[in-house]
């Protein structure tokens, strides 16, 4: 494909690929050059190396909510469902190595659960994901808060390899080393591996353009034979399996869960991202690509305001002023006739 | 191939079907006629399995099927091509075509050169050859309707029914549309077509049958029928005079609206006319031609990109919506729903939204004068609501419009522009609006009817302009107001006519 | 012209509105109703007036709230930025850092002005640029948040004139002041809504933009008055909550923005835009805090405020969307 298209209508030459993604790879070249020019710390390969680790968990919670957005809905109870797992994991581990594998199972498998109730609620009662997951959000704050109100449990460290593991080539081979400083964040690995894996489930897969088609016009995709229940199913699935994978993140890189997590708003944090990449809330536009580049500028923008000892308060600034450029760039006029 | 017999269906308060019976056989396209309520989307989504019948059997290849939902029908080879097209404007042509049947590769990964090359293989069978990695949404709406029949061709479709799809068409479109409905009957599929326009029902269609009132009339090979049985059919009775008798307006009348070289949008240009007290002046030209971006133009609700507009001789222009209706200046528009209506609001609120000032006070709004402005326009219309408090939404297409006709009558006492004004209104309540019409006029209002539909132009207006490709080709008047001329008109290559 | 007739709606009642509006319009208002009789039943302080005064005064910030988003959701937008608005203006109110009374009014003002200055950029964003309302307001919050913190380097350290606790504690004729001002305020927009040309004009542009600007009905600008009004009530919301709480830090009015939108739908202010009215969404509020109010006086951990809110959202608004697809 040329990176230039003329557009026959008005004969006007436009550059391949969407405008999100063109507006995002400038605004990330822009922060990298103004990085290299005010500190003399950013420019580091260890710095990047850094800034793969710090960008997983954003990472991790931006590709769980691409999916519901794609598909013209939203799931706001990413934020509870992070704080519930997160207190569940440790909680049920309890600082026993053997129970960190099946626990873990077990809270992932939890995630999916109240994804995919979501998305049944959300189809059968006829009523806007919004508000399902919003009140999703609350009645699992309250049973996470009937559980433990305070930071419970703890977790071996071991479990620190997750979030905290560095891959390191050495003379033997492939090591994972938790307490290095350097070498490959296993946990960036692992979100490039699952962006890649989820790119080509979107573009690849029945399943995947089944939700295109349905954030695109539902009652087409009903009427073209495509089970819209099953589709939210897979994406409200997904989007909880992501906030629950976020939460045991959390619980890996901080030894323990604590239920405060679920004031933090995580679920707004996780949208920055997908619709700074270009994914449209009105369904059916965009995806992993974009908000990948959405992750990556939203990480390198609190990494650089870090090294210029800006307070996270300005960050917030420059997030908002982001999120309202971006978006007012993307939208396509309205056209008569 | 397909036939129901005794079906019925009610849906709270109304009997939509009652006991029809109705057979659509290989190779042949059978039109389905009748007003609007008459039944015949009930009927035809009842065969499409999108409606369940109360009573009565569906017959497919002589054995009895039921079905619970669409994709049941869908499975059996029926396919409904509704008026609003369903397809998706962000995915590509192949994927419209191919969504949830794609051809897998390994891995359960759907093999794209494949989709590409049975979207290539199903439009080309068509005979309507498309990129297929071309986004549906840069189509113009003809080719959105080929992707579709190609998408309802990739099942063994062995039923296909059109629900009025030539209401968004040019004339040239309709023509491709027609030139594949008809090999698509030689390779023995059976098509049921719905349409408003009877002029079509000649071209294409094989056999007719007309629904009234949810119940059947008659079927008739098509070539045993007149325009006028058809009309007599559909409505019960015969309209021997639809329009009502054309009111002389002498050339020298005042100019009230004068249009000096108004370019717009993407392609209006240079467009220059007049319009006469008391004079109906008809709009015509084929879909795309211009007229609703003319329209709005001349409503404010689309700014000029040159020229001007003068009112009584005095420059107008720049215009917004409020300043155009404060001048005496209606615009009724062609998208009933989508930007006329406020459906879940009442009559009354409809009916006096653009005079609002009418009727506050500095002490808030005053009810009961709405009401009587709303009771007013009910009685003038002869607006069938049990009272101004009624929604709108309940309202039948005739009635809506009406109450749009007595929104615009009280502000606008200059000019009253009308797109469409018949569109999805019955043929009974057509004639009705065609008197109101008719009384504006007479009142001295002058009048700017877009239409398509050739005869509604020709049984009302005093002159017609057509436009073609956002200019104006030429102007009629009087006896010179004939099928023919006019479609010349609007079909002249303009380019060549320079050349010349 | 009969066959006309027949296709009209049936199940009208005398008045011309069905039963199904009657119970949609109403019911909201049965169950406010029913929620005090069974807290009645079930504690016997409930309907002390002491207990009552209490709920009132708790919902009266709320429901100030709650009118200016039933506002903007009934011109089809969302106003996220409420909380954040309330918060900031508390802070506003502290960097005066006022001893005498007579800066109340002049507080007030101020925080006025700056508040609706932040839904006049909301509402630009939402008309002149098309961002869905959902971000545009969830970018003000932000950057609101930014500036709070930035400002008050994390924790205000300001204080208030002794008078802004009479807001939020004191009485006017043995009512509290949060209620009094509750009322005016709800008056003052019911009428606003229901009895002036404004208000018809919410309503239509919530109904139908297109249509409203075709009857020359500028939706832009009905739309941006909804979000400059809505943040004014945030404002003064969170100026009467912060002499409820006595206290002040970045945080007032946090979950404002969610709880506001939940009582508005749970008042049938359909998301969808042009339907329902003011006094449903203060019904919703209302609701709200009566639940919370039960859950502590039944002894019930406070956690299951949560749990219980989140079950009446869902249920709430899935009464709504069944009632009207029948």
């Amino acid at each position: 494909m040329s990176l230039l298209t003329l557009d026959r209508e008005t004969g006007r030459w436009s550059l391949a690929g969407s405008k999100a993604t063109w507006v995002v790879l400038g605004l990330i070249a822009c922060l990298t050059v103004a990085g290299f020019l005010l500190s003399d710390r950013f420019g580091t390969l260890r710095n990047f190396s850094n800034l793969f680790g710090q960008a997983a968990f954003l990472a991790i919670i931006a590709i769980g909510q691409t999916l519901p957005v794609l598909s013209r809905g939203i799931d706001l109870s990413i934020g509870s469902v992070i704080a519930f797992a997160a207190v569940l994991t440790s909680g049920l581990i309890d600082n026993d190595p053997s129970m960190m594998l099946p626990v873990t199972a077990l809270v992932l498998v939890l995630g999916v659960a109240v994804g995919m109730v979501n998305a049944t609620a959300s189809h059968f009662l006829k009523v806007h994901p919004l508000i399902i997951t919003l009140g999703m959000a609350a009645v699992l704050r309250g049973v996470m808060l009937v559980y433990s109100d305070t930071p419970v449990g703890g977790t071996p460290e071991d479990y620190a390899t997750f979030a905290m593991g560095r891959i390191m080539l050495e003379e033997e081979g492939l090591t994972i080393d938790i307490w290095s400083g350097s070498g490959l964040s296993l946990a960036g690995v692992f979100c490039l591996l699952l962006y890649l894996l989820v790119y080509f489930f979107l573009k690849r897969t029945r399943s995947g353009r089944n939700i295109y088609a349905v954030g695109g016009d539902p009652d087409a995709a009903r009427l073209s034979g495509i089970s819209v229940y099953r589709t939210l199913l897979v994406t409200y699935g997904f989007s909880g399996f992501c906030a629950a994978l976020a939460g045991i993140y959390l619980v890996s890189q901080q030894g323990v869960g604590s239920p405060e997590l679920a004031v933090k708003a995580y679920e707004l944090d996780s949208i920055t991202p997908v619709v700074v990449g270009g994914t449209m809330l009105s369904g059916g536009v965009g995806g992993v690509g974009g908000t990948l580049l959405g992750v990556i500028l939203m990480a390198m923008l609190g990494n650089l305001l870090n090294f210029l000892d800006i307070s996270t308060f300005y960050q917030w600034i420059a997030q908002g002023l982001i999120i309202i450029v971006a978006v007012s760039i993307y939208v396509e006029r309205r056209r008569r006739e | 191939m397909l036939s129901v017999s005794q079906v019925s269906k009610s849906f709270p308060g109304v009997k939509s079907l009652d006991g029809v019976s109705f057979s659509a056989e290989a190779g042949q396209v059978h039109a389905l006629l009748g007003e609007n309520g008459a039944g015949k989307s009930t009927l035809v989504k009842i065969i499409a399995g999108v409606y369940q019948p109360d009573e009565g059997r569906i017959e497919l290849e002589g054995r009895k099927r039921v079905w619970s939902a669409p994709q049941e029908a869908q499975a059996a080879g029926i396919h409904l091509i509704h008026q609003e097209l369903l397809l998706f404007s962000e995915l590509s042509v192949s994927e419209n075509i191919l969504i949830g049947q794609q051809p897998r590769g390994r891995f359960g990964f759907i093999d794209k050169a494949a989709e590409r090359r049975i979207a290539r293989e199903q439009l080309e069978a068509l005979g309507h050859p498309l990129d297929p990695d071309a986004l549906l949404k840069d189509l113009s709406i003809a080719d959105q309707q080929m992707v579709e029949i190609a998408k309802a061709m990739m099942a063994d479709t062995k039923v296909l029914i059109l629900d009025e799809p030539t209401a968004v068409l040019s004339g040239k479109e309709v023509e491709v549309l027609f030139r594949r409905m008809r090999s698509l009957k030689e390779t023995g599929v059976a098509v049921i077509y719905i349409s408003h326009r009877l002029e079509e029902i000649f071209q294409i269609a094989d056999q007719v049958t007309v629904l009234k009132d949810g119940q059947l009339v008659g079927t008739e090979p098509s070539s045993n029928l007149t325009r006028e049985t058809m009309i007599s059919m559909m409505v019960g009775r015969t309209i021997a005079d639809l329009y009502p008798p054309l009111q002389l307006v002498s050339e020298s009348a005042r100019e009230v609206l004068t249009l000096d070289r108004v370019s717009l949008g993407r392609n209006v240009r240079n467009v220059s006319f007049a319009l006469r007290e008391g004079e109906i002046l008809g709009l015509a030209g084929l879909v795309g031609a211009g007229r609703t971006e003319l329209a709005h133009g001349l409503f404010g609700a689309q700014p000029l990109a040159s020229g001007q507009v003068l009112l009584d001789g005095k420059a107008i222009t720049p215009l917004t919506p409020s300043k155009a209706i404060g001048l005496g200046i209606g615009f009724l528009t062609e998208d009933r729903k989508g930007e006329g209506l406020f459906l879940d609001m009442t009559l009354a609120a409809n009916v006096t939204a653009p005079s609002l000032h009418e009727i506050s006070s500095a002490w808030g709004r005053d009810g009961g004068r709405e009401r009587s402005i709303a009771l007013e326009a009910m009685r003038q219309f002869s607006i069938a609501a049990h009272s101004p408090q009624a929604k709108v939404i309940g309202l039948s297409g005739g009635n809506q419009q009406k109450v749009l006709f007595g929104r615009w009558v009280r502000s606008c006492r200059k000019v009253l522009i009308l797109d469409e004004p018949t569109r999805g209104v019955d043929v009974g309540a057509k004639s009705e609006i065609y008197r109101i019409i008719r009384g504006l006029a007479d009142d001295g209002v002058a009048i700017l009817m877009i239409s398509s539909e050739l005869p509604e132009v020709m049984g009302m207006c005093n002159r017609v302009i057509v436009m073609r490709e956002g200019l104006v080709t030429g102007e009629l008047t009087g006896a010179a107001i004939v099928e023919e001329e006019i479609l010349h008109l609007a079909t002249l290559d303009v380019a060549n006519q320079a050349a010349e | 012209m009969s066959e006309e007739v027949r296709r009209e709606p049936t199940g009208m009642t005398a008045s011309g509105v069905s039963y199904a509006d009657h119970l949609n319009r109403y019911g909201i208002f049965v169950f406010a109703v029913l929620l005090i009789v069974v807290g009645g039943l079930t504690s016997p302080v409930f309907l002390t007036s002491k207990n009552l005064q209490n709920i009132f005064t708790e919902a009266a910030p709320l429901g100030i709230v709650v009118i200016g988003q039933c506002l903007v959701i009934l011109v089809r937008g969302l106003d996220l930025s409420v909380a954040s608005v309330m918060a900031t203006a508390a802070v506003i109110a502290t960097e005066f850092n006022a001893v005498s009374n007579a800066m109340i009014p002049v507080i007030f003002l101020v925080c006025i002005a700056f508040s609706a200055l932040v839904g006049l950029v909301n509402g630009l964003l939402v008309t002149k640029r098309q961002v869905s309302p959902f971000l545009a307001t969830l970018a003000t919050m932000i950057v609101l948040q930014g500036i709070r913190f930035s400002t008050t380097k994390g924790a205000p350290s300001g204080s208030l004139p002794e008078g802004f606790r009479f807001l939020g504690t004191g009485q006017i004729l043995g009512i509290p002041t949060g209620i009094v001002a509750l009322l005016i305020l709800a008056a003052f927009f019911c009428y606003l809504l229901h009895k002036t040309g404004f208000g018809r004009r919410v309503y239509l542009v919530g109904n139908n933009p297109a249509a409203s600007n075709l009857v020359g009905i500028s939706s832009d600008r009905v739309t941006i008055s909804c979000y400059v009004l809505s943040s004014v009530c945030a404002c003064i919301g969170g100026l009467f909550l912060v002499g409820y709480v006595g206290s002040i830090d970045n945080f007032v009015g946090q979950g404002y923005e969610l709880l506001s939108i939940v009582a508005a739908v749970m008042g049938g202010v359909a998301l969808t835009g042009g339907r329902g009215s003011i006094l449903g969404g203060l019904a919703g509020a209302l609701i709200l805090t009566v639940i919370f109010n039960l859950v502590l006086l039944n002894g019930l951990p406070s956690e299951f405020q949560y749990i219980i809110q989140g079950v009446i959202i869902i249920a709430a608004t899935a009464f709504y969307m069944l009632r009207r697809t029948n």
